[in-house]
């Protein structure tokens, strides 16, 4: 059966979000600690948009995330601690 | 209405400024810049509202032409041969993008060696890129053929090519009549559809895997057997419009009774009627059909066109390198299985003459042809 | 008045989701880029990496309208779109090409610096990884002499090609260095040229990872050090007019060099000579 496409080829906005490609190659994720004091920073350097500012506040959205590592170098406060992904004696994904 | 006397490079301008074009992007070449510059005339005398992008090569003039049909607007370019060539990778692109670009073709022979001269070995390196090609045996068609071109576009969602011949129709004045505006508007309302639209964003061309590819290329194709039926439902709606009737994917003239038959497109046609008249009158049963449209090849047209004939003779002003004539092969498959002598002639490349004394000797010479030694053979050396 | 990150628009235009590397830089100037642009804008990406990671089949991560185009001719798309968009009386719209090293610097060339010559109302960015990473590292004008890459194990015997300069040399309306280490220079770069009337060209430097043969998470750091060093020099030309907006603290050459994989064997000749060019530049020492 022929797929009933669109006649361009086209996707529509945004479609990757809730489907993202990349979250299964992560090895390690990012933890925001108590001592962030809110620069900022981490928001505009973060690859993937997994970090963002809401309502004052910062949120991590792990299904965003690749674990690249970018935000905890950066962050001057060191308020991101990166932690593997397998956890436990038999080494499980989270 | 108004009747003039007008290069088939005008008779274009005239159809992209009756088609009311909003966007022309174009790069120069011989000898299809006499179009580009009649039409960038009629956008500097304020006699057509267009948008014009000075690009700075033939590749990137149907890029503009592209992307500006991506954001909904009616665009059009020029160009043949060389330019042509330069733009293939993008005339491919807008096809798959299913935008409604028309582009006219001053047919134009392929370098090396260099030449200017008119040939259509330039349109039929285009075969497989998935544009419909119209061919136009005189001015009058350029204009008319334009105005459908749009049409036909915008209904199957599949770029177009009007092709007419470097300097035998380009540069060479013919009567014709220019249709009246309002009657153009109403054939021709603007459909817009925007692609690339900051109120409905969508992305276009995102990569394609296996599993999509296919079903892509599988409608391309759908449309182009659409335009099958469309092409000549677009021509029949402008013969009642406009009272000339090209009589959608081919033509035939003297078909009825006819014994021998010649097959040809472009500029042939015109001199071909006067030759099929003089041998009628010589009581030779002879007859013409034209290949107006030559993608989507209209192969059952041509069956029927030539199922009772016992002779067909094909001139082909190209050369396929190694397999022969164009016209010639696909005519040729077209009707295998089917009991005919079929002679297919290579003619007229890099602007030598075909005039109506050499179809007469082509078509005598394929009278004596009891079968060719091969697919096609040189006419003319 | 300066730019706050509090004051940027939250929403995300381009990155949630993208299906390329994790710790690419490219998406991060793409990032950084949108929060100056808005919704209210077009974008052609030809064939490169931040093509593809723009979407496949019937996903992508942008918010607006996308378009992955040819090779060579992202600018010449947009200038169409600006036509088509000026014939249809829509006029509050950014139209943005936005194209790898070789996608500008090289097959790109033509197309961009045709509309750059006429001053088309757009802007082209260039996103710099220096190398074509999206056919696996190949090296290009924008390599820099001595980096080794996927088909030139021994190095890079000739110098970067200079493309602010050249597009310097268009006398367009705006050119700008930026880098995504600085995102507030990054940002207002931008504002200015979406502001202008014709042609704006931004070249960003955004670290590849995997190119420069550097561990992801330092990507930033990477863009910062070329900065800091003064090899990588922020400035922009503002309708002739040169500024530089971030002064150099001159790091060490080799501290940016050395520790990239593609660097490894730079001799201690070749740094000398590479740190003598900064000096030269900026008019230190000797
Ligand atoms: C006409 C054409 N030639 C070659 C390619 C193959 N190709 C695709 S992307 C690419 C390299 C892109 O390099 P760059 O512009 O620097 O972007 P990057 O991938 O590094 O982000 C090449 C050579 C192509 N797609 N089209
Ligand atoms: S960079 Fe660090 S301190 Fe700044 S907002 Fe992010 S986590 Fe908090
Ligand atoms: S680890 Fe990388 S992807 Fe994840 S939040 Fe940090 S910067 Fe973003
Ligand atoms: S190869 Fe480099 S530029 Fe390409 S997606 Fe990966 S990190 Fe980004
Ligand atoms: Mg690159």
């Amino acid at each position: 059966m022929v797929k009933n496409l669109p006649v361009v080829p086209t996707a529509k906005a945004g479609s990757l979000v809730d489907t993202p490609t990349g979250i299964t190659w992560r090895i390690q994720y990012p933890e925001i600690l108590e001592n962030c004091n809110m620069c900022l920073d981490c928001t505009l350097f973060c690859p993937d948009g997994a970090i963002v500012q809401q309502e004052g506040k910062l949120v991590l959205n792990l299904s965003l995330c690749k674990g690249c590592g970018i935000c905890a170098n950066e962050c001057k406060e060191n308020a991101i601690q990166m932690i593997p992904e397998y956890s436990g004696v038999q080494g499980v994904f989270r | 209405m108004s009747t003039t006397l007008l290069t088939g490079s005008e008779a274009a301008a005239y159809g992209a400024k009756l088609a009311r074009i909003e966007v022309l992007a174009y790069y120069p070449i011989t000898p299809a810049f006499p179009a580009m510059e009649r039409i960038s005339k009629f956008i500097d005398d304020g006699d057509l509202n267009t948008r014009f992008v000075r690009v700075e090569s033939d590749h990137s003039a149907l890029a503009a032409a592209l992307g500006a049909s991506l954001a909904g607007s009616r665009t059009f370019t020029v160009t043949n041969s060389q330019g042509l060539l330069y733009m293939t990778e993008v005339v491919y692109h807008t096809a798959g993008l299913r935008q409604p670009v028309v582009m006219a073709v001053a047919n134009r022979a392929l370098s090396a060696p260099h030449s200017r001269f008119p040939e259509q070995g330039d349109a039929i390196s285009q075969g497989a890129s998935g544009w419909i090609h119209l061919f136009c045996e005189n001015n009058q068609e350029v204009l008319d053929n334009m105005l459908q071109a749009f049409k036909i576009a915008e209904t199957v969602r599949l770029p177009v090519m009007v092709n007419y011949e470097g300097y035998i129709q380009s540069h060479t004045l013919e009567e014709v009549e220019i249709p009246n505006q309002e009657k153009i508007d109403q054939f021709l309302p603007l459909t817009r559809v925007r692609t690339l639209d900051v109120e409905n964003p969508q992305a276009v061309n995102t990569v394609a895997s296996p599993e999509f590819y296919m079903d892509y290329k599988f409608r391309q194709n759908e449309a182009m057997e659409q335009a099958l039926t469309v092409i000549g439902s677009v021509s029949r709606e402008y013969a009642q419009e406009f009272g000339r009737d090209w009589s959608g994917l081919i033509d035939t003239y003297q078909m009825e009774d006819a014994e021998h038959a010649f097959v040809a497109m472009g500029s042939m046609i015109s001199d071909a009627r006067i030759v099929v008249d003089e041998l009628r009158s010589q009581g030779q049963k002879v007859g013409l059909v034209k290949v107006r449209a030559w993608r989507p090849f209209p192969a059952e047209a041509l069956r029927q066109a030539l199922k009772k004939v016992q002779l067909i003779t094909i001139g082909d002003k190209n050369i396929v390198y190694g397999l022969g004539g164009a016209l010639g092969t696909e005519v040729r498959s077209a009707l295998y299985g089917q009991d005919v002598r079929i002679n297919s002639y290579i003619l007229g490349l890099g602007g030598r003459d075909v005039t109506t004394v050499e179809i007469k000797k082509v078509l005598e010479l394929s009278e004596k042809t009891e079968k060719q030694a091969t697919a096609s053979e040189w006419f003319g050396l | 008045m300066a730019l706050s990150i509090a004051d940027l628009p939250k929403e995300e235009l381009f990155g949630q989701g993208h299906a390329g590397c994790g710790g690419c830089g490219a998406a991060v100037a793409g990032r950084q880029a949108m929060k100056a642009l808005g919704s209210r804008t077009i974008i052609t990406i030809p064939a490169s990496c931040m093509a593809t990671m723009g979407g496949s089949n019937l996903k992508t991560t942008w918010q607006i309208p996308f378009y992955h185009t040819l090779f060579e001719i992202a600018p010449a798309v947009s200038s169409g779109i600006r036509a088509a968009l000026d014939a249809q009386g829509i006029e509050d719209v950014n139209v943005v090409s936005w194209a790898g090293d070789a996608g500008t610097a090289d097959i790109g060339f033509q197309a961009l610096t045709g509309a750059a010559e006429r001053n088309e109302h757009m802007m082209h960015v260039c996103y710099d990884n220096e190398m074509y990473m999206n056919t696996g590292g190949q090296t290009g004008s924008q390599t820099p002499m001595f980096a080794k890459t996927s088909n030139m194990s021994k190095g890079k015997m000739i110098k970067k090609k200079n493309m602010l300069a050249i597009m310097e040399a268009h006398e367009i309306d705006y050119v700008a260095s930026a880098s995504i280490a600085y995102p507030l220079d990054l940002i207002a770069k931008f504002k200015k040229a979406a502001e202008k009337p014709g042609f704006s060209y931004i070249h960003i430097l955004a670290p590849c990872h995997r190119g420069w043969q550097i561990p992801a998470e330092k990507t930033i750091e990477f863009a910062r050090l070329a900065v800091e060093s003064g090899l990588f020099e922020l400035y922009e030309v503002d309708e002739g007019k040169r500024t530089r907006t971030v002064e150099p603290i001159f790091i060490p050459v080799q501290d940016y060099l050395l520790p990239q994989g593609r660097f490894k064997n730079l001799t201690q000749e070749a740094i000398q000579g590479i740190q003598a060019g900064v000096n030269r530049h900026y008019g230190r020492g000797e």
